[in-house]
């Protein structure tokens, strides 16, 4: 008898071998949860967007008020110096 | 398992006709027992057509009907119970979120051996990259084996012995001769499961069984098992 042969004569055997049996559907639906995408919703990031946006136009406000009283340093030196009474 | 008077997609929808264009019918827009092929059973077919729906229970029913099937298949890929099982889930929650792009042309277990076969095939080249000593326990235990003849050899002995003589060889070469011998598959049959080209598979499968041959006879194979003529 050849190696192949016997190979395939133990083959013949093996394929007889019962297999076990794991139960597997509870954990594969645990596993399909646990790694479904959840859905997600829009509502915390427009809650979030709407605050950063509130938050950003009150701060522009208050630059551009801040800017319109704003003098320049500048503007000091070149700026007819008042005449001074001296008597 | 067919149900009686399976019914195929009408005629005048275009499908089964000479030259029409074939169509896959939106499990989720045509559910029920509309199949476009007969060989899709009925069951599986509304079971994953309501599985795309997220029907759970549909999906838990897949699993039970072909858990036996694949635990068989996978267990020619690992000996280790524990090993085994988070192959097989793997395999379930793979075919979970490709069941889209399942068509229905082959019977879902083609379709869930097909993918069990490639998950076991890359567990072998993961583990192959691991150093490990390959031993023979199981070979060794074969000197104790009174019974040397074929039908009072034991399959699981039998099978533990043809496992770890295919564990000497690459993940390739393994592949080809354990569809082969554990599952009797043809060389067509491991190039669809597998996507290779036949020619591949044919070389592969030349080259395997050439050092499966050496392995063979360096390990006295026949002779330990006493089945020297």
């Amino acid at each position: 008898m050849d190696a192949l042969e016997g190979l395939a004569k133990l083959a013949r055997r093996a394929r007889e071998e019962s297999t076990p049996v794991f139960g597997v559907s509870e954990a594969v639906r645990l596993r399909i949860l646990s790694e479904r995408p959840q859905a997600t919703t829009l509502i915390p990031l427009g809650l979030f967007g709407g605050l950063s946006a509130l938050a950003a136009s009150i701060t522009m406000a208050l630059a551009v008020q801040f800017w319109n009283y704003m003098t320049s340093p500048v503007m000091e030196l070149v700026a007819p110096l008042p005449e001074i009474r001296l008597w | 398992m067919t149900i009686a008077g399976c019914q195929c997609w009408p005629a005048e929808r275009g499908i089964g006709l000479p030259g029409a264009k074939r169509s896959r019918p939106d499990p989720v827009a045509f559910p029920g027992p509309i199949l476009y092929n007969c060989s899709v059973e009925h069951a599986d077919w509304s079971d994953v057509a309501a599985s795309l729906r997220g029907d759970d229970d549909a999906y838990g029913r897949l699993v039970q009907r072909y858990e036996r099937p694949i635990t068989g298949l996978l267990w020619r890929f690992t000996r280790d119970p524990v090993q085994c099982e988070e192959l097989v889930q793997q395999v379930f929650v793979e075919a979970y979120f490709s069941l889209k792009t399942y068509r229905g042309e082959a019977p879902l277990l083609h379709w869930l051996r097909k993918i069990a076969t490639r998950t076991g095939y890359r567990f072998w080249r993961e583990k192959a990259k691991e150093p490990q000593e390959r031993s023979l326990p199981e070979f060794d235990a074969l000197e104790e084996i009174a019974a040397a003849e074929e039908d009072r050899l034991d399959p699981a002995e039998a099978a533990a012995v043809l496992h770890a003589l295919l564990s000497r060889l690459s993940p390739d070469d393994r592949l080809v001769l354990t569809l082969m011998y554990f599952e009797e598959c043809g060389t067509k049959e491991i190039a669809e499961r597998m996507g290779w080209s036949r020619a591949k598979v044919k070389t592969q499968a030349l080259r395997a069984r050439r050092k499966m041959k050496e392995i063979a006879e360096r390990e006295h194979l026949l002779e330990r098992l006493g089945w020297t003529l």
